[in-house]
């Protein structure tokens, strides 16, 4: 009788999310019966194919996904950047981040969050509950708000990262590296999800991501060794999510996604010496260590993945290009990058070359690259200034793609094709679930 | 142990809230996310050209990054609204940060720290607004006026010594320099960050913020050691 004046309080929500993993590789294994709790997951909700974001690496696309937000809205444009007015690099970090989480408004209205892992995290900003940070942290003392848990996490022998050094090493040590790193993530988070109250939980499996860079090849090969390793590894993981669903069968809603797909390398690209082939580009130096070696008459130059900034007078330290001469100089550079080709096989390299303006909005738009360069698949973006080569083959074969990521939310019919559906609309539709007010700024639009 | 029971719709939650985990901390973060904690005024005063702006917009999104709310209010962008139509004479500049003053004394009641951008030329304004606001933060923004006339962002120096434009501050205007300002930022000698991180700290200090729960280096975050094996895990792991 007196519904109408019932509050909705919303539902408590469970997130894990799975770095890098592909939505059609995912598919194509639950068909073969590869990994039954996906498979058992799958058919109690919609798994989709999602949009990751420009540049799709993990901080801008995890940084989309916590705020709603484009790039410009919220600051992070990629893993590093230029600290304004020289051409020092640096790593951004949460503090960075201009906007808030979904966890900080969460916070806000009175519910307890537990968030663990997601990139861009560290140093970790307060909440209500607990934020264990990602692997931009390298002491784990400092990895946890509150800082008690921090000293948890260090009994527990928890693992912040795979480091990748490691691969570079020995393929076998890494493997075994990522495996202990996510059954440690596992610990870690069935400890919390038992031990803590809470109204949203989020675990970060960063460890599939590190998996794809190093064996996403070995696996596509079928190399006898590793693609055994591989799908060992992700069977694990769907034991993982086999547990979570166990544990919340019904009690919340629970959403798995990835931020991106992955595709096996044909070459590493180094941008900046295809832009110093074409003459955009000069060094003081013949080995160059960083773009402080750049020469002043340099026009542009690139960062990973992708970034190419124009050399603008009053922005860069030693800026050539006169602000009345961007434009002309920006539309050149695009026109050359689309005209790069791998020099082995004729192909192109670049399938777009999109101006800030056309794929972000918002407050820090001039903080974002004049051009971001969209490759096609195989060839991956490097920034790496101190390589004197066009391209190259490394240890390194996975790199990731925009159009592949997945989701998957149970109980939920999502109706939306994958080109109408970006990590972005995580932020809202999460909030939806828990009732909360969606902030008008947001991107994103919710799902449900 | 705690027990709390939440009727949820038509089903019943149950919270079991462990009561030795609720600690200090915890009723601190409480404390922080009900917005108790006051906010204040953040009044950047220098010449044109000195670097308010920056340093106000580097400001702002790391007391965002706090859970508080902020509204810059740059003197450039107030002229060409709540000021608009006001020109430069003494009287015109005064009613201007009177303004100003009065917006950010709004805003800095309602728990919402205001950051003011605007050379304020004068002291006996300045105090105006200190004692109407009360929780006033000054900051000086300090660059030499050559430095300044060599920085000319706006293009507005060339012009005021050019005589094509009167009573410009520093020029053909006085500028007078705060006496005791609760934070001196020398732009000719900082970067932007670390001038507002040098605010932070006197937020702090004055409690208009809580300390963050880690120790903070130069760039809030990293020490150098740290930010050297930050930058190798992302170079071995192909993103440098």
């Amino acid at each position: 009788m007196f519904n109408f004046l019932k509050k909705d309080v919303g539902r408590r929500v469970v997130v894990v999310s799975i770095d890098g993993v592909p939505y059609d590789f995912l598919k194509t294994q639950i068909a073969k019966g590869n990994f039954p709790n996906f498979k058992k997951l799958a058919e109690q909700g919609s798994m989709r194919r999602m949009n990751s974001v420009q540049p799709c690496i993990s901080s801008v696309a995890w940084s989309c996904y916590m705020t709603g937000k484009n790039p410009a809205k919220h600051n992070i444009f990629g893993f590093v950047d230029r600290k304004p007015g020289t051409y020092d690099i640096f790593a951004p970090n949460s503090m960075h981040m201009r906007s808030d989480t979904i966890w900080e408004l969460m916070s806000r209205a009175g519910k307890r969050v537990f968030v663990m892992n997601v990139p861009v995290t560290y140093p970790p900003r307060q909440v209500n509950g607990i934020l264990i940070g990602c692997f931009l942290c390298t002491q784990i003392e400092k990895i946890a708000y509150p800082a008690q848990v921090s000293q948890e996490l260090k009994q527990m022998g928890y693992i912040i990262d795979a480091e990748a050094w490691m691969a570079r090493d020995s393929l076998d040590r890494y493997l075994e590296e990522c495996n202990k790193a996510l059954n440690k993530r596992a610990e870690a988070m069935f400890h919390y999800l038992a031990q803590e109250p809470w109204d949203f939980f989020q675990c970060h499996i960063m460890e599939t991501d590190r998996m794809n860079h190093f064996f996403w090849e070995h696996m596509e090969k079928g190399d006898p060794k590793y693609a055994q390793a591989f799908f060992d590894f992700y069977r694990r993981v769907d034991e993982v999510l086999g547990e979570v669903e166990q544990r919340h069968g019904n009690d919340a809603e629970l959403i798995i996604l990835s931020d991106h797909g992955f595709c096996t390398i044909k070459q590493e690209i180094y941008l900046n010496y295809y832009l110093a082939e074409a003459g955009f580009l000069k060094f003081k130096t013949n080995t160059p260590k960083g773009l402080g070696d750049m020469h002043a008459d340099s026009t542009a130059y690139s960062l990973t993945p992708g970034r190419v900034f124009v050399n603008l007078q009053g922005r860069e330290p030693e800026g050539s290009v006169a602000p009345e001469k961007y434009e002309t100089v920006r539309e050149n550079v695009a026109r050359a990058l689309l005209e790069f080709k791998d020099h082995d096989t004729g192909a192109p390299l670049i399938r777009a070359a999109l101006k800030r303006e056309e794929i972000y909005h918002g407050p820090n738009v001039k903080t974002a690259a004049d051009l971001i360069a969209v490759p096609f698949d195989g060839y991956d973006l490097k920034g790496d200034i101190k390589k004197m080569v066009r391209s190259e083959k490394t240890a390194l074969v996975g790199m990731h793609t925009f159009e592949d990521s997945m989701l998957f939310i149970r109980d939920h019919d999502i109706r939306r094709g994958h080109n109408e559906l970006w990590v972005g609309d995580l932020a809202p539709t999460i909030l939806k679930m828990m009732a909360l007010p969606i902030p008008s700024d947001m991107d994103g639009i919710a799902l449900i | 142990m705690l027990l709390i029971r939440r009727f949820i719709g038509s089903g019943v939650r149950m919270l079991i809230l462990s009561s030795n985990r609720i600690t200090d901390y915890r009723k601190g973060l409480l404390h922080t996310m009900m917005n108790s904690e006051k906010a204040c005024t953040i009044w950047l005063t220098g010449l044109s050209g000195a670097g308010k702006s920056t340093i106000a917009h580097e400001l702002a999104p790391m007391l965002q990054a706090r859970g508080r709310h902020v509204e810059v209010l740059d003197g450039d962008v107030i002229r060409t609204n709540l000021s608009k139509g006001l020109g430069f004479s003494r009287e015109d500049r005064d009613t201007n940060i009177r303004r100003i003053g009065f917006v950010c004394h709004l805003l800095t009641r309602n728990n919402v720290f205001a950051i003011a951008a605007a050379i304020s030329p004068y002291h006996i304004v300045r105090n105006e607004n200190r004692a109407l606001i009360q929780d006033f933060v000054e900051v000086y923004v300090k660059a030499s006026l050559e430095t300044c006339i060599q920085r000319d962002v706006k293009g507005l120096y060339r012009k005021a010594l050019a005589g094509e434009i009167s009573a410009f501050t520093g020029v053909s205007d006085p500028y007078e320099p705060p006496d005791h300002p609760e934070v001196i930022c020398e732009t000719e000698k900082e970067t932007p960050c670390q001038s507002a991180e040098k605010i932070i700290r006197k937020l702090e200090d004055l409690g208009y913020l809580s300390p963050l729960p880690h120790t903070a280096s130069d760039n809030g975050v990293y020490l150098a050691a740290e930010e050297e094996l930050v930058m190798k895990r992302l170079e071995d792991l192909g993103y440098l």
